[in-house]
């Protein structure tokens, strides 16, 4: 009788085991991207009118840089970003025009599957894109969102955008006033850099002149 | 390897129901039940999962204290899973997050029990239960393809109602039919039960 049911219980087991559904094998690659967005609530969108973006992307492995490159996905990353911030009422300007605001656009990859948060990639911020860079020599840089610790598996499209025109109030850091971030299957694959930088001005409705 | 011992695993199940069956001869002695389930979500369980959950059995002993008292344990299974269509989801903060939301919740409900059965003989013999013990929850809610597990354990209450019809006059093994109410506290995450009913058909089978 023990027997009989000890084999019973593992029959059962086995059976529970199999039973649940992975939601992971229900999901398309659209479905499994994610887009997350932070803003500064404090800041004042339309008081800025222009804007420079770096001409090519930082790519960060593991928080640690790893260079700068533009490849076809990064050209395309870059261009869909500097034309919905046209459409938005934004005008592109060199870096040496004195911009109001300044785009970074990073590919960031972690192969790890720990846990991962803005803080820890904004730890190391003015190491990827040196301050310099956007004519502000000894700044430094200031993220103040809290949010978004997620497990990583995959890497991630992010986007930054920093006030230039108020880094002397912002005691002397170029502070980031909307982040977006785009995570999951194909992220850079450059049939979809569109979508991904559209899905992330979608939900940020509050970013225009 | 998974399909595998799934498949063996049914087949060990087949063959001891089977053989438990054919050996059945006395009605007053344990009894061993499995259902298959279908549990349907209700009160705040609503707001994670409102789908059906069609991947659920429910299996126990019951020994008889007297010719319609049994007490026994039960160990239950549930599968609930629904995925909502891409939304943004604002934090509140600034944080805007747009996903495709799947949750996952499997509940393994283990109780003691005690089944009362109203009618000593007939072809149709109602009965009454009810079980009490402790749920042991998995939630799991997936933003996209990232996950967000969650376990926990709770107390849980079970009352059901139903008919056992009995295979012939002689045999003590019966077909089992009903419904229940699983109450389920759970108190996290900002929902509070997941409370369920649910509907089962089965077999009783008297074991030596």
């Amino acid at each position: 009788m023990i027997i009989q049911l000890t084999v019973w219980s593992l029959s059962g087991m086995v059976l529970l085991g199999s039973c649940k559904k992975d939601p992971l094998n229900n999901l398309t690659n659209d479905e499994s991207r994610i887009y997350i967005t932070n803003y500064d609530t404090t800041a004042n969108f339309s008081s800025y009118s222009t804007f420079s973006i770096a001409d090519s992307v930082a790519v960060i492995q593991d928080n640690q840089f790893a260079g700068r490159q533009k490849n076809g996905f990064d050209s395309l990353a870059i261009d869909a970003v500097t034309q919905l911030m046209q459409q938005r009422g934004y005008q592109k300007v060199g870096t040496k025009d004195s911009p109001q605001l300044a785009i970074d656009v990073s590919r960031i990859y972690n192969t790890s599957t720990g846990v991962f948060s803005y803080g820890d990639y904004w730890d190391y911020y003015g190491g990827y894109w040196d301050p310099y860079y956007w004519g502000y020599p000894g700044y430094g840089y200031y993220d103040p969102f809290a949010v978004g610790v997620y497990s990583i598996q995959s890497g991630a499209l992010e986007v930054d955008l920093l006030d230039l025109k108020n880094a002397a109030s912002n005691g002397n850091k170029l502070k980031a006033i909307w982040t977006g971030m785009a995570r999951g299957e194909q992220v850079f694959n450059t049939a979809n850099v569109s979508n991904e930088v559209t899905s992330l001005f979608e939900q940020s409705a509050y970013l225009k002149k | 390897m998974k399909a595998l011992f799934q498949r063996y695993g049914v087949i060990a199940f087949l063959l001891l129901a089977l053989g438990t069956a054919a050996r059945a001869q006395y009605h007053n002695d344990l009894q061993f039940n499995i259902n298959y389930n279908v549990n349907i979500p209700s009160g705040s369980f609503r707001d994670l999962i409102d789908k059906p959950a069609y991947k659920g059995f429910t299996a126990g002993l019951a020994y008889p204290i007297t010719s319609q008292l049994r007490v026994g344990l039960s160990l239950g299974y549930n599968d609930y899973y629904q995925k909502y269509p891409r939304q943004v989801y604002s934090e509140g903060t600034g944080a805007d997050v747009s996903a495709v939301v799947s949750n996952s919740v499997q509940q393994i409900p283990l109780l003691a029990t005690v089944d009362y059965t109203l009618l000593k003989k007939g072809f149709i013999r109602p009965y009454v239960g009810a079980g009490a013990g402790v749920n042991f929850v998995s939630l799991d809610q997936y933003l996209g393809e990232f996950d967000n597990p969650r376990s926990s354990t709770h107390f849980a209450v079970r009352g059901e109602a139903g008919i056992l019809i009995p295979l012939s006059s002689y045999s003590a093994t019966a077909i089992r039919i009903g419904g229940s109410y699983n109450y389920a506290p759970y108190n996290k995450d900002g929902i509070s039960s997941l409370d369920n009913w649910g509907i089962h058909a089965g077999i009783s089978i008297p074991i030596r």
